[in-house]
């Protein structure tokens, strides 16, 4: 190769990683500007997100309510803030649990082949097939709202991405001959499972996961909306919204803050997950 | 003839499993759910205050939970097979009627949002696909993404702010007019819209710059009559697949959205149902949409191998 032909492509190189660096920024300053408001939020009101003051029910924004309050008094800004913790945490933990679930399963899909491969893919398939909100809806109903029906509903509509996903990917790590090499020497399944096809699987799961990550966050959001998620009086993003509904005239701003808070975060995950899955992108991020 | 019949009896299959699973998994929650199900249903009947022990063994006789766990199993799955759902718990109506009345809502719903998304989507879509990159693909996909980040709610709440309580043209909720269904529809279409303007997109992308059109170019063909004849039935094939897949976005978006507009269709029935624990109704609204998600799978295949031969290959009989 000539030594124009190399600096060219060092140079098309150079230029698609910061292509990548320019698309990642938006994602990541409002991502974290959630984040932020997540951690560092309840530190700056001095309010309690669920105490009433119904003498300073539905006010506007002023410097003791930098959002208002809502229609029993209670801080908005308080509560958006601490809601962000709770929107945020149980949509990681559903996006890790659906994430280890999928994972575990399609290795051992692609692993065992035959009927435990045709019994994984075809659960999958029917959930897949599933109206996703439906399952969490029916889950997190019957079982009474809370965090951990909710986790347990959202996890189920999200594990068969990842399944299907580490399934393809491992059957194909399975016949590089790094892993048959060690399969010859004498290493157990889960050595190789774990030690050789893993990594290759976990390189494509940051795309999904983050995918998932704003997906969990609107499942979380409108299961609030509904009633079905959080019990009231935990501030919670949905649930605001539907308290908030009959005073919208009343309450624009009160209303809008946890409006733009989910658009803010689905749409930062949203976004990382496109620039993330863009082709050489990957790639170009371990480089 | 030969692929159409085997791709019914693969669908039909995917329907019993799916009611199976539902019914069974229903059937579970009851048993499952800490505390005495007769007390439940009565105390939803009665009101918590007005529950005796009376009427709750009385319930429970009647309903039959005194049964052994299994034969009240055979049993549940032997009604829910004869297409018989139960009595609301909380309405005492038969669940197969007030699915019928609240459906009809859903299905107007259903399809005018459908309808108005390809309305919406489609000219878009195509348009983008011709000039890519252009301002109004950039503006589009900007749009798009936008919209998709939203959750169906939020589109709602701001099109009432817009339309019913800034503009005052159209009214918030309810249903008596055919004005009330403008705003559901609306928001259901958007969210579709949404992600299928960019299906469209990438198939007229993809087809125009596939090799056929170019060869039908060489032929003589002007670009216009090239694309009518080679390129819009390969396009359709993506699109009309994607159509099926939009109907598991349309099922989390009417259940919400008819919540919000308060509007009497299936998700509002069975989000009332599951609040109220009326596990007759809830099983039956979930019976039914799971099965009609089935049929809209079945139609979707069968429309995309009437469109491509080609496929009939994919269902070997």
């Amino acid at each position: 190769m000539s030594g124009q032909a190399v600096s060219e492509r060092i140079r098309t190189r150079a230029e698609r990683g910061d292509r990548l660096k320019a698309g990642l920024a938006l994602p990541l300053v409002l991502l974290a500007a959630v984040a932020g408001l997540a951690l560092f939020g309840p530190l700056l009101s001095p309010h309690d997100p669920t105490a009433q003051d119904l003498l300073h029910a539905l006010e506007g924004p002023s410097l003791a309510h930098p959002l208002g309050t809502d229609h029993v008094g209670r801080d908005v800004f308080a509560r958006l803030a601490h809601g962000a913790g709770r929107s945020l945490g149980i949509a990681l933990a559903c996006v890790g649990a659906a994430t280890g679930l999928g994972l575990g399963l399609g290795l051992i899909a692609a692993y065992a082949g035959r009927w435990s491969d045709m019994a994984i893919m075809r659960l999958a398939d029917l959930m897949l097939a599933f109206p996703g909100i439906l399952l969490a809806l029916v889950i997190s109903g019957f079982l009474g709202g809370g965090v951990l029906p909710m986790l347990i509903g959202i996890k189920l509509t999200l594990w068969p991405q990842f399944a299907r996903m580490a399934r393809a990917i491992a059957q194909g790590e399975l016949k590089e001959p790094h892993v048959e090499a060690a399969r010859l020497a004498g290493f157990p399944a889960r050595t190789l499972l774990i030690r050789h096809v893993l990594p290759a699987v976990l390189r494509q799961t940051t795309t999904l996961a983050t995918l998932g990550l704003g997906a969990a966050i609107m499942s979380i959001s409108a299961l609030g909306f509904l009633g079905l998620g959080l019990q009231p009086p935990t501030p919670e993003w949905g649930a605001m919204i539907s308290e908030l509904l009959p005073y919208i005239s009343e309450a624009p701003v009160q209303m809008a803050a946890p409006c733009l808070a989910i658009f803010i975060s689905v749409l930062g995950a949203t976004l990382l997950g496109q620039v993330l899955s863009e082709p050489d992108s990957g790639q170009e991020a371990e480089r | 003839m030969r692929p159409a019949l085997t791709l019914l009896g693969s669908r039909a299959a995917q329907a019993a499993l799916t009611a199976w699973l539902l019914a069974t998994l229903c059937f579970g929650f009851i048993h499952a759910l800490p505390g005495d199900m007769a007390l439940r249903i009565a105390a939803a009947r009665v009101g918590d205050e007005r529950v005796t022990v009376e009427t709750t063994e009385r319930i429970r006789r009647e309903e039959g939970l005194d049964r052994p766990l299994a034969v009240q199993y055979a049993a549940w799955l032997s009604r829910v097979a004869t297409g018989d759902l139960g009595q609301s718990l909380v309405s005492r109506q038969p669940v197969r009627q007030e699915i019928a009345y609240h459906g009809r809502f859903t299905l107007g719903l259903g399809a005018l949002g459908w309808l108005v998304s390809y309305l919406i989507a489609l000219p878009l879509g195509i348009a983008c696909g011709f000039a890519p990159g252009g301002w109004l693909d950039r503006v589009t996909t900007g749009i798009a993404v936008a919209l998709a980040s939203l959750p169906s709610f939020l589109v709602g709440i701001g099109l009432i702010s817009v339309f019913a309580l800034s503009l005052r043209w159209l009214p918030p909720a309810g249903y008596r007019t055919g004005a009330h269904m403008v705003l559901p529809a609306l928001t259901l279409a958007l969210g579709l819209a949404a992600f299928s303007v960019r299906i469209i997109r990438n198939a007229v992308v993809e087809v125009r710059g596939a090799f056929y059109m170019t060869f039908a170019r060489i032929r003589g063909r002007s670009a216009a009559s090239a694309f009518r004849h080679h390129g819009v039935r390969n396009a359709a094939i993506p699109v009309a697949t994607f159509a099926a897949l939009q109907f598991a976005y349309m099922v989390d978006g009417f259940v919400v959205v008819e919540m919000l507009f308060n509007y009497p269709g299936l998700g509002e029935l069975l989000v009332k149902a599951l609040l109220a624990r009326d596990v007759p109704v809830v099983m039956g609204a979930g019976l039914v949409i799971g099965l009609v998600y089935a049929g809209v799978n079945l139609l979707a295949d069968l429309a995309c191998l009437a469109l491509d031969p080609r496929q009939a290959a994919r269902f070997p009989a």
